[in-house]
């Protein structure tokens, strides 16, 4: 992938071509975007567990105080109505936080490894960025000079440029060259990566779920 | 003398008034006679009468009020049915006396059986009439059904229209009234030696009980609507009760409480009030707490539903993900909403309601220790004195009447209050069953169309691991190669003026400290310098005076000033002559060495300090550059994999606190 700067009937910094720039942006807007969408979903993710096990725990207080009443020592009825729900309860926290533990471990740490990657190709970028300006910046200064007439130590300074040139040309080429490879790439593989992760996600709740609902049938067929 | 008027023989008038003793007698006798008949036979009259007027009231005038509300009907009539259903039976039996000799013995034993069943409808009408009769006057308010209710009765029972209903709502309470009345006028014109004689006498009594007993029932009902209008009253309206005499009435009963308290006067057990009380308290526990973690409960359900996880928006069409969004959606919008409205109205509302309910019972038994006290007083006052005041007379009333109501009643509401709580945990647990059953239809729809819905559930959390280890393994390589467009440390050529002042500061300082400016400082505040990008420093601490390691003092050749840290990169000095090394083609280095064991401070292990002959470019993350002369401390010998070409060193003067790399060793 090689380009030439134009030097005639161009504008003198525009050395990177506006497709290979639109192309750059574009990736690399898909992959801001994803980061965003997978930080706000790790958050609420985190979020409604931490509300899922709030309310079994506080589904657990209602029955444990209710069994800690003396109303329960005196009459019989309302003890056994009370052993049920409580009992009810306490399993249904247990699944819970059975399930909360799974979707942290199938959901929320692949996440958060999925997020780890960003930084890292920020920094990249960035220093992509940086390389362009010095490119830009010496491509100037060549330009500059070869339009100053061409006496001897005008010529020998030219020279010198070009010199410096060439190697943060090389420099930015290679890393432009890799983002644009590595981007695309990256981004697609979210595809297989998250695919599991939500499977898990579904099926965690059902698990979930069926064990609640059998025990619950489980109690009601006891009740006299 | 005297004894010949005492043993004078009766005069013939005394005689005839021994006749006439007899004939008054008789006379006397039939008149009585006479009497009984006649008060028996209106009482027969005048009751069937009764029956006939009131069915008029309830049937006929009722039903044609339909304009008023059901409710408002019921409060007016209240139990006039059941009154009917009494008194019409009794009338039935009274009319089967054949003569009316008959019907007099059959009176007496007639109101003795009924007696209780009267009792027990009348007091209950007596009890609402007093309610009844205020509804009729806010009707008469209403000028419209006032005329319907006008028009009704002309038409019906014209003598009454004058008076309205009230006229015909109060024949039960009068005719309960009579019942005593009339039997004592049968009575007394009943001769002790009748047979009736002593039925007639114990009926009489029994009626009058019945109406005592109905006044103490009465007198009970109103007392509780008293004091459950009293949690009503606004803080103004509570202040403006306050006077001299509800002032002095407390004194008085915070007076005898002290002296219960000190015991100076002992207390009232009553053991029966006292479990009574203590029960209807767990009760009330029971019901607040459970309403407070409903509501708790609920908050929570509140919180995970404002949550929504399945807004994200992560560009894939189809697949788990999708699936997970509708599903999820789905679950929150229809399945817990309907739950949660369900919870709130069927457990809830009602534990609100009951939660309300319990306030009435718990005043009642605020004012029954209020009045146990004055009671308390009064008992005193009568042992000491013997008598009582009209006033303290009252008070005792008051008392008892509160406490057997509170007696009679607690235990059942009590039980009611239990039951009603049993019904709501079911209800609670009933809906938890739903909500499960309700998302497992829907996830097991889902289920089908996820990739791997014949595994089992043990099976699909192996598979998971697996596939997140290998995804994981997939991302690390990402990273290191994000991480791989490195800054390769481009030098450019000075000028030769910066040349000279790098010279300069070599000749000062040593190479290993010099840095080069990689982006414009703007100098501000104390001593800080302002740079160019590019320019070459020295540095000669690594900290400034208040021990911040972020703001470096060095010397530019000229000035000496404070820059921040973060814009200085270590410098390495490249002699023109020397073509930049990328190639790494075997370069030798000459080792010195010099077998000082210095000390590193984290490294146990023995350490050479070397000093690097030629200059060495870095050209990964895992190498580091070193200048010609660039002193480095080896840490081991051998790289990781045991190639004795490459050792890691440790350097210093790098910003890094320590930067471990692999030097190429030359022979």
């Amino acid at each position: 992938m090689s380009w030439i700067p134009f030097k005639i009937g161009q504008p003198k910094k525009q050395i990177v071509p506006k497709t290979v720039e639109r192309d750059f942006e574009r990736e690399y807007g898909k992959l801001q975007q994803l980061e965003d969408q997978t930080k706000k979903l790790q958050k609420d993710l985190k979020k409604s567990t931490d509300a899922d096990l709030a309310m079994s725990k506080s589904a657990v207080k209602i029955s444990s105080d209710l069994l800690s009443n003396p109303l329960c020592e005196q009459d019989q009825e309302f003890l056994n109505l009370v052993t049920a729900l409580d009992t009810a309860m306490k399993r249904m926290d247990a699944f819970n936080q059975e399930k909360v533990n799974q979707i942290q471990k199938t959901v929320i740490e692949p996440l958060k490894k999925f997020g780890s990657v960003f930084p890292s190709l920020n920094m990249a970028v960035k220093r992509r960025e940086q390389a362009l300006q010095d490119y830009k910046r010496l491509q100037s200064k060549v330009e500059k000079y070869e339009e100053k007439e061409k006496t001897g130590p005008v010529l020998a300074k030219l020279h010198q440029v070009r010199e410096e040139l060439r190697p943060v040309k090389d420099d930015f080429e290679a890393k432009n060259r890799q983002l644009l490879e590595e981007m695309p790439r990256f981004y697609n593989s979210r595809l297989d990566y998250f695919q599991p992760s939500f499977e898990s996600l579904i099926r965690a709740q059902m698990e979930m779920f069926r064990g609640q609902l059998a025990m619950e049938l489980e109690i009601q067929e006891k009740k006299p | 003398m005297a004894s010949y008027l005492e043993s004078e023989p009766p005069s013939p008038g005394e005689s005839s008034g021994d006749e006439s003793q007899g004939v008054e007698a008789t006379r006397i006798c039939e008149k009585m006679k006479l009497n009984q008949r006649l008060a028996a036979k209106e009482l027969v009259n005048t009751e069937a009468k009764y029956v006939h007027n009131l069915q008029l009231c309830a049937s006929d005038i009722r039903s044609h009020l339909h304009e008023l509300p059901q409710g408002d009907l019921d409060v007016i009539f209240s139990n006039i049915d059941d009154i009917i259903k009494v008194n019409s039976r009794f009338l039935k039996d009274l009319e089967k006396a054949g003569s009316e000799e008959e019907q007099i013995s059959l009176l007496g034993n007639l109101f003795l059986e009924f007696q209780e069943e009267m009792e027990n409808t009348y007091k209950v009408y007596c009890a609402c009439y007093n309610q009844a009769l205020a509804l009729v006057e806010t009707y008469r308010k209403v000028p419209k059904l006032q005329k319907v209710i006008h028009d009704v009765i002309t038409a019906l029972v014209p003598q009454a229209c004058a008076s309205g209903l009230s006229f015909l709502l109060v024949m039960p309470v009068q005719r309960v009234t009579r019942y005593p009345l009339l039997l004592q006028k049968i009575l007394e014109n009943t001769p002790p030696d009748d047979e009736a004689y002593e039925a007639l006498q114990r009926a009489t009594r029994a009626m009058q009980e019945v109406n005592s007993n109905i006044n103490e029932y009465k007198r009970q009902k109103e007392i509780a609507t008293k004091y459950n209008k009293l949690e009503h009253l606004t803080v103004r309206e509570r202040l403006a009760r306050i006077n001299t005499h509800s002032i002095s009435k407390k004194t008085l009963r915070l007076s005898q409480l002290f002296k219960q308290e000190a015991g100076i006067v002992t207390r009232t057990e009553d053991r029966e009030f006292d479990d009574l009380e203590e029960k209807f308290h767990w009760v009330a526990l029971c019901v607040n707490e459970l309403k407070s973690n409903v509501a708790a409960y609920l908050d929570h359900l509140e919180t995970f539903l404002r949550i929504k996880p399945y807004e994200c928006d992560l560009e894939m069409e189809g697949g788990a993900v999708q699936q997970y969004c509708c599903f999820t959606r789905d679950l929150h919008l229809l399945v817990f909403l309907e739950f949660k409205q369900r919870l709130e109205r069927l457990v809830y509302h009602p534990l609100h309601h009951l939660s309300k309910a319990l306030l009435g019972p718990q005043n009642l038994i605020k004012k029954r220790l209020d009045k146990l006290l004055d009671f308390e007083r009064t008992e005193e006052k009568l042992a000491e004195m013997g008598s009582m005041t009209y006033e303290e007379e009252a008070i005792r009333h008051t008392y008892q009447a509160l406490n057997s109501l509170l007696v009679s009643e607690l235990p059942q509401f009590n039980q009611v209050a239990i039951q009603w709580l049993g019904q709501i945990l079911n209800t609670l647990m009933a809906l938890q069953r739903d909500l499960a059953q309700q998302v497992l239809q829907r996830a097991e729809r889902e289920l089908g169309q996820l990739p791997h819905s014949h595994v089992s559930d043990f099976d699909f959390r192996k598979l998971i691991e697996d596939t997140l280890d290998k995804t994981s393994a997939q991302l690390q390589s990402f990273c290191q190669n994000f991480q791989k467009v490195l800054p390769v440390p481009v030098r450019q050529p000075l000028q030769p003026a910066a040349e000279r002042q790098v010279q300069a500061l070599m000749s000062k300082y040593s190479p290993s400290k010099l840095y080069q400016v990689t982006s414009n400082i703007s100098g501000s505040g104390n001593l800080a310098l302002t740079l160019q990008k590019g320019q070459i420093v020295a540095v000669l601490q690594d900290r400034d005076i208040k021990g911040n390691t972020s703001r470096w003092l060095v010397d530019t050749g000229g000035y000496r000033g404070y820059v921040p840290a973060g814009k200085l990169e270590p410098y390495q000095v490249v002699p023109h002559d020397k073509p930049s090394m990328q190639s790494g083609s075997g370069d030798g280095f000459k080792f010195l060495p010099v077998e000082t064991p210095r000390s590193s401070t984290h490294v146990a292990m023995p350490v050479f300090q070397v000093v690097a002959a030629y200059p060495f470019v870095a050209r990964s993350n895992y190498e580091v550059s070193l200048q010609a002369g660039q002193s480095v401390t080896v840490l081991e010998r051998q790289d990781k994999k045991g190639n004795p070409e490459w050792s890691l060193v440790e350097v210093n003067g790098q910003r890094d606190a320590f930067k471990n790399i692999i030097l190429r060793r030359g022979p």
